[in-house]
């Protein structure tokens, strides 16, 4: 097994819920976009919940693309540090859901193995409700918030470099459905 | 004079769970289960190809994403009447087996122990008296004496910087928390172990799905896993023995910790035996196939009804008839368009929202029936279900966990004792047991047929031109899962999913039967109304899975109040 890279870039949040895809869209065109470092891991994570402790247990830095609940424009990005989200107030339990960010890292810092920063790049979104892709001015946001998850990075002793060449990134649930007759001509088969 | 208590965590978009109570002389005289299940999956999925639909669905649910995407291809698979080959249904198990006890796991300590632990009592704790009732027990080595007083230093050091992190929401002190100083701090000890366990049980995860939390390996025809022994970049001999070694880690937390701790708080809390049966009709699928086509398998399903273990009637496979036909949802406490119980393929998802009424329309969760009765599904659903069958490795864990419970409450408890709140908590732990048996022997299974020289891990398969349908379900963590698919000229044109927490969260139907969740918390004891702790823990009992659909972070939020009473 190769080893466990000590920073991770985490993209949180649900692609079939219109906004709420900014987490994975921006965390998969951060990979895209920035040459891979062997140190930093890129993942789309989803939506968790208390599963995201294999995602923050034993890493040094973490950096998490998600969105925020906030009383501004659409599109706002807003960074936080470690000692806000562990002052959150914790919330009732009613879902393997609701551990979320704040209540899995406290959870580790119990047990000692809490990455030693956590840097939450969040925007505020439009609209979340069942749809595939971003709105406009969360679209807008996406390079900023790449850029500051760069600086991030480069601020906490692991540089990356933009790609001279950026990949296509693999934003698989934005392929437009196939046209109708797609599957019979030629014969589809398994692959 | 009754008052209604709501708990209603929901502050954030869209909404979670919410369970609206009346109490009136201390007990619950009424019960509504409110949800926000409104997900359209079909609406993203009509048009698209059928063989890419269990990427979309594994993103349904961010903690389900394995069920949803083996149920999907089980479905699409089904419609085309394709076996897979045998190797890739033992991968899929092996897959399913480890996720299910990581879920378990997780459930058990870190979502709902602080329900029954106090932490901070664990601080008054005997380290050494800790450990000796730990070794009366259990042979678990990490219970030695040094090990616990570690635990209780670092919760002492939490409390004593005046913030109590991740325990800040406990209930601490409540009269309805009745465990010793030792028995908390072993359990809090517990707490902090598991999450290494859960982690173990999710490497297996990855290993073989190529990625956590979304799997990558599935396809319709089989997985996309290459199997050469001999070579780095396949499935091979070294990751297999590693999927082994955690297996078996993982096997032992479950069945000298999980089990043990979880008979002990049951033996504990013998009143919670008593409360929380609500609607005793079962329904579990069976699971963990053995040949290519599914008409064989280690976990059976079936049906109880009202609590009759003698009215066992089996559903036997992945075609089985009685459950294809007896599956129906209700919308007439749903906010949906029109008002109809129809079958899964005639489904459809209209949102149509009136607001929240009492004697109305009050949830975006439709209400589930089998055969027009209610069902309760999940761990608890399963381990009667392989009880009433006869098979042996439920009968051999129902049986040790009822006995030992017994010795520890200094009274007898039945099988009758699993119609409760803390059944369904020994469900649980009976079920991981059983997975706990059942990972090496698939593991070996595997290793047998690949040895044989079979490395077929995919099957090829045509569309057919006109419609077709099938369904594909799954025994997930929560309980019976099932997706549902119309297929026309090789595109989706309806799909639906019939998932757990819809069975079990479910609102009233046309006939004003109580969902699961709802029928359960009547005749519920409440003590203290501002902190409901008896209704959380009968909630929690069922592992709900609800606010499956986004994650916002509220970081300047103010949370309001998430338990309001109100007097009627």
């Amino acid at each position: 097994m190769t080893p466990q890279p000590a920073c991770a870039v985490l993209g949180l949040g649900n692609v079939l819920m219109h906004d709420d895809g900014f987490g994975p869209y921006a965390a998969r065109s951060f990979g895209a976009a920035y040459e891979p470092h062997p140190d930093v891991a890129v993942v789309d994570v989803g939506t968790p919940g208390l599963d995201l402790v294999p995602y923050l247990m034993g890493y040094e830095i973490v950096i998490v693309l998600d969105t925020i609940r906030l009383d501004v424009a659409p599109g706002t990005m807003k960074v936080y540090g470690k000692p806000v989200l562990l002052n959150q107030p914790p919330k009732e339990r009613l879902s393997p859901h609701d551990p979320g960010l704040a209540a899995t890292l406290r959870l580790l810092e119990l047990q000692g193995t809490a990455p030693r920063e956590v840097v939450l790049v969040g925007v505020v979104p439009e609209a979340v409700n069942t749809q595939l892709g971003l709105s406009d001015a969360v679209l807008a946001s996406v390079p900023d918030a790449l850029s500051t998850v760069a600086a991030a990075l480069t601020r906490l002793g692991r540089p990356v470099q933009r790609r001279a060449e950026p990949d296509a990134p693999d934003l698989w649930w934005l392929r437009p459905a196939p046209p109708s007759d797609f599957a019979l001509s030629p014969p589809l088969s398994g692959r | 004079m009754s008052q209604r208590i709501v708990v209603d965590p929901v502050t954030r978009i869209e909404g979670h769970l919410r369970v609206d109570v009346e109490v009136d002389g201390g007990t619950v005289r009424n019960a509504w289960s409110s949800g926000t299940m409104w997900r359209g999956i079909e609406l993203i999925l009509e048009g698209r190809d059928p063989r890419e639909a269990w990427l979309f669905t594994q993103r349904i649910c961010g903690v389900c994403t394995t069920t949803h995407a083996i149920a999907s291809v089980r479905a699409v698979e089904n419609a085309l009447g394709l076996e897979i080959p045998l190797n890739a249904q033992l991968i899929r198990n092996l897959i399913l087996i480890a996720h299910a006890q990581h879920d378990h796991i997780v459930h058990f300590y870190h979502l709902s122990a602080l329900d029954w632990v106090d932490v901070v009592s664990a601080l008054k704790a005997d380290p050494r008296e800790a450990a000796r009732i730990a070794d009366s027990i259990s042979e678990w080595p990490k219970n030695h004496w040094r090990e616990l007083a570690a635990v209780r230093d670092k919760v002492q050091a939490l409390v004593n910087s005046g913030q109590l992190g991740i325990f800040t929401n406990g209930y601490w002190g409540h009269p309805a928390m009745r465990l010793s100083p030792e028995v908390n701090l072993l359990a809090t000890a517990h707490y902090l172990q598991a999450l290494e366990y859960q982690r173990k049980a999710n490497q297996v995860v990855a290993i073989l799905g190529s990625k956590t939390p979304n799997i990558q390996n599935l396809a319709v025809g089989g997985v996309a896993n290459a199997i050469n022994l001999d070579n780095q970049a396949t499935l091979n001999m070294t990751k297999l023995a590693h999927v082994r070694s955690l297996l078996d880690e993982v096997s032992q937390f479950v069945h000298q910790v999980y089990l043990p701790d979880v008979i002990a708080i049951g033996a504990m809390y013998p009143e919670w035996l008593g409360y929380g049966a609500g609607v005793t009709n079962y329904l579990a699928v069976p699971d963990l196939p053995l040949d290519t086509a599914g008409n064989t398998f280690d976990l059976p399903g079936g049906t109880i009804m009202n609590r009759d273990l003698g009215s066992y009637r089996r559903i036997a496979t992945f075609n089985d008839e009685y459950f294809r036909d007896g599956v129906t949802e209700s919308i007439a406490h749903a906010w949906y368009d029109g008002d109809w119980t129809r079958h899964p393929y005639e489904g459809e998802t209209v949102p149509n929202y009136t607001g929240f009424e009492d004697n109305g329309r009050y949830s975006w969760i439709k209400a589930p029936r089998f055969n027009d009765q209610p069902m309760q599904v999940g761990p608890l659903a399963h381990v009667l279900v392989g009880y009433a069958a006869g098979d042996p490795l439920f009968r051999k864990y129902v049986d040790h966990a009822l006995t030992t419970a017994s010795s520890i409450a200094g009274t007898q408890i039945g099988v009758n004792a699993l119609h409760s709140t803390l059944g369904r908590h020994l469900g649980r732990a009976i079920r991981a047991n059983v997975l706990a048996d059942l990972g090496p022997k698939h593991w070996q299974l595997l290793l047998d047929n690949i040895g044989s020289g079979d490395t077929t891990t995919f099957n090829d398969f045509e569309f057919p031109r006109g419609e077709i349908r099938g369904f594909g379900f799954h025994e997930a963590p929560r309980g019976a899962l099932s997706h549902w698919v119309v297929i026309d000229d090789g595109a989706i044109k309806n799909y639906q999913t019939v998932v757990p927490s819809t069975w079990n969260a479910g609102p009233r139907d046309e006939r004003n039967r109580l969902g699961p969740y709802e029928a359960s918390l009547m005749a519920n004891p409440v003590a203290d109304p501002e902190r409901p702790l008896e209704v959380v823990r009968t909630i929690h009992s069922f592992d709900p899975c609800i606010a499956c659909a986004i994650h916002t972070q509220d970081v300047e939020g103010n949370e309001v109040s998430r338990v309001k009473v109100l007097g009627t």
